[in-house]
């Protein structure tokens, strides 16, 4: 579904990724981590585009992103993205929020795209503030909302940028059961994480970045329970102990 | 002390003709700010987003009008220019295009600031839904920059309303013209500038405030 081919990213100098392989299939839920700077970010900013690779292939359903023929305005609708800071439209509710993709991309009519929107904001607990505005509801609560306005767009895969790192912690949690029932149907997911809980009990596969390269690619219970690199093991200690 | 009596009845009879000035004063502030809107966006958005060469124009042009007096822009256009091209401009026109040309360097600024200001996590939302670069500007950074330029669209408005008074220099029958007229025949310069004070307050005091109200919103 998603398929990666030696890709770099530098940014003059600076070479943040060198290199990254990784294959992706339908239906598989997985975490990046590392520590920041390894480019992780980077690498998920890659595969819907938000930054251009210098260098490699990025095919997504089959259709390479860096052809002239793609049209990366419908590859980038079917791929979502959910950014650390939200990225709300503030000027805009809830509602309109949601139903902004389906109605500019999709040309989805105004009554159909309402009962989309409707849908899956149900979906992400929020019915009640199908009116409200962003600045009106809680980090959590704006979170979900821009999971909602992902789905919206009956995305293939979602992508999610340390969803979590902006919230309260005690707002975590409604936000990863959000992302757990996703994974549980079965959504295409890359998430950049620093929960390692969610890493280990959601994801099917966990990838470890470390210096622009994937060190350690392999399901949780290898990578948390046998970790054979040493920088690995270093990251482990040091995010267990916080 | 001099036995000066304020003279009602000099500002009863001078209301009629001073009111009929301040009618052009606003007929050429709002046709001098729609063109210098749409100038001003235009310019703006060519310094955020245009090629070197445009931006190299869109400079000059900002530089120069933000760096003379609008009186000297005023006289160059209206006697100056005439004598280059050959032909006259008429002083209502010429009025307006002055007026378009020195609020629109003044909105361009504004324009870029406030899209400038817009978090760059709004235009990657945007873009990441599918929308096109020109629908993400629309639906998403326009609305917003528009809600941020509105305070410092409302304050050129009034510098531009006030600045028509320059416009006495080409003879065009503004509110400040019709004062010095109605002084000529008269002689109660205390009384009418007193008046054509007020007009003008009433007038950038309701702008003022209508701004308020807009940005409440």
């Amino acid at each position: 579904m998603i398929e990666i081919t030696d890709l770099h990213k530098a940014y003059g100098e600076l070479e943040v990724l060198k290199g990254i392989d990784v294959c992706i299939k339908a239906g598989e839920v997985v975490s990046v981590i590392g520590p920041s700077g390894s480019g992780k970010s980077t690498f998920l900013r890659c595969i819907n585009q938000l930054e251009e690779a210098t260098s490699g292939r990025i095919v997504v359903n089959g259709q390479d992103l860096c052809a002239r023929t793609t049209n990366i305005n419908l590859v980038r609708a079917e791929i979502g993205m959910v950014f650390q800071s939200f990225n709300l439209f503030p000027h805009l509710s809830v509602l309109e929020n949601v139903t902004l993709g389906p109605r500019k991309v999709r040309r989805m009519p105004v009554k159909t795209a309402n009962e989309v929107a409707r849908r899956v904001l149900e979906k992400v607990g929020l019915s009640g503030k199908i009116n409200a505005f962003p600045s009106q509801l809680s980090g959590g609560q704006q979170q979900r909302v821009a999971i909602a306005r992902s789905l919206a767009l009956s995305p293939k895969a979602i992508l999610f940028d340390e969803p979590t790192s902006a919230l309260d912690p005690e707002l975590v949690g409604e936000v990863l059961a959000v992302m757990r029932d996703l994974a549980n149907e079965g959504m295409t997911m890359v998430v950049v994480t620093h929960e390692m809980s969610f890493a280990r009990e959601v994801a099917d596969r966990v990838i470890f970045m470390d210096g622009g390269h994937i060190v350690e690619d392999g399901p949780p219970k290898d990578v948390f329970r046998a970790p054979k690199s040493p920088r690995l093991k270093e990251f482990l200690r040091h995010v267990v102990h916080h | 002390m001099t036995n000066f009596e304020f003279d009602w009845s000099a500002v009863f009879q001078a209301i009629p003709a001073l009111v009929k000035g301040a009618e052009l004063t606003v007929i050429i502030t709002f046709g001098g700010l729609f063109f210098g809107f749409i100038i001003g966006v235009t310019a703006g958005w060519i310094k955020l987003a245009g090629n070197i060469v445009f931006r190299a124009i869109a400079n000059i042009y900002i530089e120069a009008i933000r760096g003379t007096p609008f009186i000297v822009q005023v006289m160059f256009l209206y006697f100056g220019v005439p004598l280059a091209m050959g032909f006259r401009i008429p002083p209502l026109v010429a009025a307006i295009i002055a007026l378009s040309l020195n609020a629109g360097a003044y909105i361009a600024e504004i324009v870029r600031g406030a899209i400038q200001s817009i978090d760059r996590g709004q235009t990657e939302a945007g873009r990441s839904i599918g929308l096109t670069v020109p629908q993400t500007m629309s639906y998403v950074i326009w609305p917003q920059a528009f809600r941020r330029m509105l305070p410092a669209l409302g304050n050129q408005f009034i510098i531009s309303l006030k600045d028509t008074s320059i416009l006495v220099v080409i003879g065009v029958g503004e509110l400040t013209r019709t004062g010095q007229e109605v002084i000529a025949y008269n002689f109660r310069a205390f009384e009418v500038w007193f008046a054509v004070a007020v007009i003008y307050f009433v007038m950038t005091f309701s702008v003022s405030q209508i701004i308020k109200y807009m940005e409440r919103r």
